[in-house]
């Protein structure tokens, strides 16, 4: 209990500390980051990627002298464990902002502990009441709602209503999407602002002749076209369905309630109506009328996302419900005047708005960290636009810190995507994490639907079975 | 005195083997088969660091999961469909490359055993590609007698789709059984081949009253063998070809032991699953002992 009160006080007096210094040195920040960003646009037509991390590096070197700043007062210090799985994203990032998080203090000793497997060899630690103070949590057997349930995160919802970052900004104005909540409280911040949604081929299209659809009528129309010319029309994993559930019938849901995402909310909160709502109903129809049409290539079933992917790119199938890191993860695979076409929901009717289904990973810190000043430190200097440009460049995905995608170096595909993101006209779900439990059983559910062993009375009934038991 | 010493150091000598891999033995397969069971009493995530005591409840629960008995039914499949196909296959091979004196046997033995040599991952990737609906071997290969292209699914029927996983499974265990089923062979003494001949008894005939009685304690050993790894292994093979899918039509126990624990966060669940693994897997082969050893008792 003492230790507690310490820490509290402490980490308050190095927050205020950090917040008013970090302030100071805000605008010399920013105009640097402006400069630098600039010179990256002005180089990024005609200059190779090394000018893209050369500008990246000036930004860091201007965080590291603002926070030399900060830290003349109450210095950080002691070890700090940051945790973070290595996977699509990469770890240059990572290594990155952990470098420049220990140049800017250097009493403190940060200890990174990254890799795809490390949220295996590190679960020990957890389940000791042992861990890492801050956590990055994506991949395999992380999952925020149970580590939410499982009493490992920091309850962060007083601290990040205000909290600033190391430029002095609040950083829940600067977030695209706001952290998901739990029974009111927050955990866990959303770093990575990546979208679910339907891609095609542009130049199959051209050359076909094809309309590029908006609305379902429109991709209805477009695929009996397609199909009538001897190609399928869509194709999707069913090996994992996860993939036309994000980027298919979630979004159908939000357009068939008039895109209002709570319904969404509802569900992942095991609120069986949600489940039983005539939305629902109505987006697994949609379902049942691409699978009626035999639009929905039969191999889907049987093959993982790799091998559907391969045959979206080999121009077998016309579209694919994916997610934006469709063109980065199979770069080395795709044909010579392939072109992305991209929109991040295809199941909303003619006026309708498009509805965007975010796929995200988020950032939090243990409830058993031993250096809880250092992990909020952290998070607010991870949260800063130089470091949110970074991200946008070194790992290929938009960050989740708003408008810092047109000013990096990011690829093309990506600032294409943040527009959708960014457009008033979007309807942005926030993320959503469901029960593990109640997940699967919609994933396999939709499976069953699309070649037809159930209908979706079938689906709902299966699903809110499981609801019920989840929710006991 | 002499003689106690003696006694005393052959003791040490033996202890020294046996203390050792008894320690093993405990650490190993004692103490986590221990563990298993104890966390199989508890509502636990795995991850938590607290865990609540429910007794039996995960069994109870477990019982009443239609998916666990689909598992169970999709391993006895396995196990059945693997015993008959390897046996009746590699007896087949074994004979026919150690009776029959041609000249490419050694070459074929090798052929037939280097499925054994390919790890599982690989050859449930191989297969994968095989059973590939649209660049698939197998559709490709019907497709040269049809006159459409053969678009099958071949994983993706959910009522049949655990029989497509028998024969890469066969395929991959074949070779090691032959191997023993040869050496086993090999042993006959050529006397009772050439007695059996003189009294003019068929191949067949031979194969039936010298064999397979000699050869019977190998092939005990293999059928055991068998059911043992499918039981406890046959998790590699579905969860790389299919992940217990489509709609958890090829899930066996290890592999719905796997998405609970690991997938779903019910760790105990999954190790009240491990259990019920150990349990059938005592069961079955003391159960199969029993009926072979009737079997030996009567041809002997």
């Amino acid at each position: 209990m003492m230790n507690k009160k310490k820490y509290a006080a402490m980490s308050a007096a190095v927050l205020l500390a950090s917040v008013s210094l970090a302030g100071c040195g805000s605008s010399n920040d920013n105009a640097s980051n402006n400069a630098s960003t600039n010179a990256a646009n002005n180089g990024s037509t005609n200059a190779t990627n090394d000018g893209g991390t050369n500008a990246g590096s000036t930004n860091a070197g201007t965080n590291a002298g603002t926070n030399a700043g900060t830290t003349d007062t109450p210095k950080l210090t002691g070890d700090f464990e940051v945790q973070y799985f290595v996977g699509g994203y990469g770890d240059k990032w990572w290594t990155k902002v952990i470098a420049d998080f220990q140049a800017a203090n250097p009493d403190l000793h940060v200890k990174a502990l990254g890799g795809p497997k490390i949220n295996e060899q590190n679960k020990p630690r957890w389940i000791g009441g042992n861990p890492p103070d801050f956590v990055y949590i994506d991949g395999p057997e992380l999952n925020d709602r149970q580590m939410v349930e499982d009493g490992q995160l920091e309850d962060l919802t007083d601290w990040i209503k205000d909290a600033k970052n190391v430029d002095g900004d609040k950083i829940l104005d600067m977030l695209a999407q706001q952290p998901q909540q739990f029974d009111g409280k927050i955990y866990n911040i959303p770093l990575v602002l990546n979208s679910w949604g339907i891609f095609w081929n542009k130049a199959l299209f051209k050359e076909k002749g094809w309309q590029e659809p908006q609305d379902f009528q429109q991709f209805l129309d477009v695929s009996d076209k397609i199909k009538a010319a001897g190609t399928t029309p869509f194709i999707h994993t069913g090996k994992y369905p996860y993939y036309i559930n994000g980027a298919f019938l979630y979004p159908a849901i939000v357009s068939a309630n008039n895109g209002d995402y709570t319904v969404l909310q509802d569900m992942a909160a095991n609120k069986v109506e949600a489940f039983e709502s005539e939305a629902v109903k109505t987006a697994l129809g949609k379902i049942v009328t691409l699978r009626d049409k035999g639009f929905i290539d039969k191999a889907s079933i049987q093959i993982n996302h790799t091998d559907s992917q391969m045959l979206f790119l080999q121009n077998k199938d016309a579209f694919i419900p994916n997610g934006l890191w469709l063109p980065n993860e199979m770069s080395k695979d795709i044909p010579q005047g392939f072109d992305f076409g991209f929109i991040p929901s295809i199941t909303q009717d003619a006026g309708q708005k498009i509805v965007a289904n975010t796929s995200t990973a988020t950032v939090a810190i243990a409830k058993n960290a031993k250096n809880k000043d250092a992990a909020h430190a952290f998070l607010q200097f991870v949260f800063s636009k130089a470091q949110a440009s970074q991200w946008a460049e070194l790992s290929g995905a938009p960050s989740n810190i708003k408008g810092d995608i047109s000013a990096s170096n990011a690829p093309s595909f990506v600032k294409d995507a943040a527009k959708y993101l960014t457009d008033p006209n979007t309807i942005v779900i926030p993320t959503i994490t469901f029960n593990a439990d109640v997940d699967k059983a919609m994933q396999d559910a939709t499976d069953a639907l699309t070649i037809g062993k159930i209908d979706p009375a079938g689906w709902v009934k299966r699903v809110t079975d499981v609801v019920k038991k989840v929710a006991k | 005195m002499e003689a106690g010493s003696a006694k005393w150091q052959r003791n040490l000598f033996i202890a020294s083997f046996i203390i050792p891999t008894f320690a093993f033995f405990c650490i190993f397969t004692i103490y986590p088969v221990a563990k298993g069971l104890y966390y199989s009493m508890f509502d636990w995530s795995g991850m938590s660091q607290t865990k609540s005591f429910i007794g039996l409840d995960n069994f109870k629960e477990m019982f009443k999961d239609p998916i666990v008995w689909r598992a169970i039914g999709n391993d006895y499949f396995l196990v059945v469909g693997k015993i008959i196909g390897i046996m009746v296959i590699a007896t087949f091979f074994a004979v026919a490359l150690t009776r029959f004196n041609f000249k490419m046997a050694g070459f074929f033995r090798s052929i037939f055993f280097i499925p054994n040599v390919i790890s599982v991952v690989v050859i449930g990737v191989l297969w994968n590609f095989i059973y590939n609906p649209q660049i698939g071997f197998l559709n490709a290969f019907l497709s040269l007698f049809t006159d459409e292209k053969v678009t099958i699914t071949w994983l993706g029927f959910t009522n049949h789709t655990i029989w497509m996983l028998l024969p890469p499974a066969i395929w991959a265990g074949i070779g090691f059984y032959m191997i023993l089923l040869i050496a086993a062979i090999q042993n006959i003494p050529a006397s009772y081949y050439e007695a059996a001949e003189l009294e003019g008894a068929t191949q067949w005939r031979q194969f039936r009253s010298i064999t397979v009685p000699l050869i019977w304690e190998q092939m005990k050993v293999s059928i055991l063998n068998i059911m043992m790894t499918t039981l406890n292994g046959s998790f590699v093979i579905v969860w790389i070809m299919t992940e217990g899918g489509p709609d958890n039509s090829t899930q066996v126990m290890g592999s719905y032991l796997y998405q609970m624990a690991f997938r779903q966060y019910h760790f105990g669940f999954g190790a009240a699953i491990g259990v019920l693994i150990l349990m059938l897997s005592l069961i079955t082969t003391v159960v199969l002992q029993r009926l072979l050893r009737h079997e030996t008792v009567e041809l002997s």
